[in-house]
């Protein structure tokens, strides 16, 4: 496979340097696209580095956090403080393959990529992250569910890069997932949950579902109270089980990744609500 | 056209990059282009921790890196750890539990231990160090040894 790859040293370089090409593709840490590339799922014969970009920053901002799009997963996870404001969203980057790999892996990498089996997608969508983007047209900001098109399809323009991700400023959180191994394979499934500042009720969101992580509203309406009971728990974990599309693969059954999100469900909100371990 | 990246230190030996083409991964130069066959190649695809280097003292696995899409950081690899504290003391527990069995996947244990001793500190405990290394695979199933290796070097915890 013939490849180049250019390693532009600022953001409008960059750019340039995706518009140039008609099968351009930005890369970051690789740890997905690479494999991507050498399967041919994905046909590029230019790579564009973002490695010059200045956006490895996770930082304490006067809305919340911002976390830039090429800052390692692993820098993420381990930057003060970040882990009290949002133990959901660092038990999500955790989770993602092992240590040696979050040392290259980034949070725009993982977006970008957008894997129906993303473990960073479900708890994004359940803090409701605004996603920070630059573009030929200059900036924008927009709802990662919005952007969020299907499977493996970020609906970004042409030439347009992910520049980062704001969160609020803390959110009770929790990011419950199962798989057959811990650092070498992809979730089966994974259950976000989180209470963002001022929301009225938890949010949901799935990950390991077709075409891609979503929030459950339907599941969301049974969890108001800041401790949900029980039943209301059991009535949640219940409609997010049957809410949405899940698919049988060499991973799993669609019948057991239905059970899998009735169990995380409720683990996750004993966790991060305070409630009876079920 | 790419910008020449810089050279790349392999173990304190500058690397000239110029000549190495795009599409490299480091395992490949590492291996094929340098002779350091202390880096395993395991699976290719970043589940199995057999090609894990240090970059700038950072475990990183060589199988999904470009060559030159790397900063001109220091690239430590198995053979390059020799002289290393930390890497001695991992050594000697390795060798005191003879925590191996084919040998295949120990350089990449290796080379994860030393990267995580340094990363967390020598208090990191052992149950996340355990954690930690759960990238690595011995495909001959030896872990007990392994783990008796790793209890000896993780002081803080149980």
């Amino acid at each position: 496979m013939p490849l180049t790859l250019e390693r532009p040293d600022g953001v409008d370089a960059a750019i340039a340097a995706l518009l140039s090409a008609p099968d351009a593709v930005p890369i970051a840490g690789g740890t997905d696209l690479l494999l991507d590339l050498e399967a041919g799922r994905v046909r590029s014969e230019h790579l564009v580095s973002l490695a010059g970009l200045p956006w490895a920053r996770v930082e304490r901002t006067g809305e919340g956090w911002s976390i830039g799009s090429t800052a390692p997963l692993r820098r993420v996870e381990r930057s003060e403080g970040l882990a009290a404001d949002h133990p959901g969203f660092v038990e999500a980057v955790r989770s993602v393959g092992s240590a040696a790999l979050r040392h290259r892996a980034t949070l725009g990498g993982n977006l970008g990529r957008a894997s129906p089996a993303s473990d960073l997608l479900p708890i994004l969508l359940a803090l409701d992250a605004d996603v920070t983007l630059v573009g030929p047209a200059g900036p924008r900001r927009a709802k990662l569910d919005e952007l969020l098109r299907g499977s493996r399809d970020l609906a970004l323009g042409r030439g347009e890069l992910i520049e980062g991700v704001a969160l609020p400023p803390r959110a009770p959180s929790a990011y419950a997932w199962q798989r057959v191994r811990p650092a070498n394979d992809i979730s089966q499934v994974g259950v976000a949950i989180a209470r963002p500042p001022g929301a009225d009720r938890w949010a949901v969101a799935l990950g390991g579902v077709l075409p891609r992580p979503c929030r459950v509203p339907a599941a969301e309406e049974a969890l108001t109270a800041p401790t949900p009971s029980e039943e209301e728990v059991r009535r949640a974990a219940r409609i997010a089980s049957t809410a949405a599309r899940f698919a049988s693969d060499r991973r799993a059954t669609a019948e057991y990744r239905r059970r899998l999100v009735d169990v995380l469900l409720r683990r996750a909100l004993a966790r991060a609500s305070g409630g009876a371990r079920p | 056209m790419s910008a020449d990246p810089g050279p790349l230190e392999v173990n304190g030996r500058p690397v000239e990059r110029a000549s190495i083409p795009d599409d490299e991964r480091l395992l490949d130069t590492l291996r094929w282009r340098l002779g350091l066959k202390g880096t395993k190649e395991g699976c290719r695809s970043g589940d199995c921790g057999a090609c894990t280097v240090l970059l700038a003292g950072e475990t990183v696995l060589s199988c999904l890196a470009l060559t030159r899409d790397l900063p001109a950081l220091p690239v430590t690899t198995i053979e390059g750890i020799e002289e290393d504290p930390v890497a001695i003391a991992v050594r000697e527990a390795f060798t005191a539990e003879a925590a191996l069995q084919c040998g295949y996947c120990t350089p990449g244990f290796v080379v994860a231990t030393v990267g995580l001793l340094k990363e967390l500190g020598p208090d990191v405990g052992v149950d996340r160090l355990r954690e930690e290394l759960a990238g690595n695979l011995c495909r001959c199933t030896g872990y007990a040894a392994i783990d008796r290796a790793i209890r000896r070097l993780a002081r803080g915890g149980p």
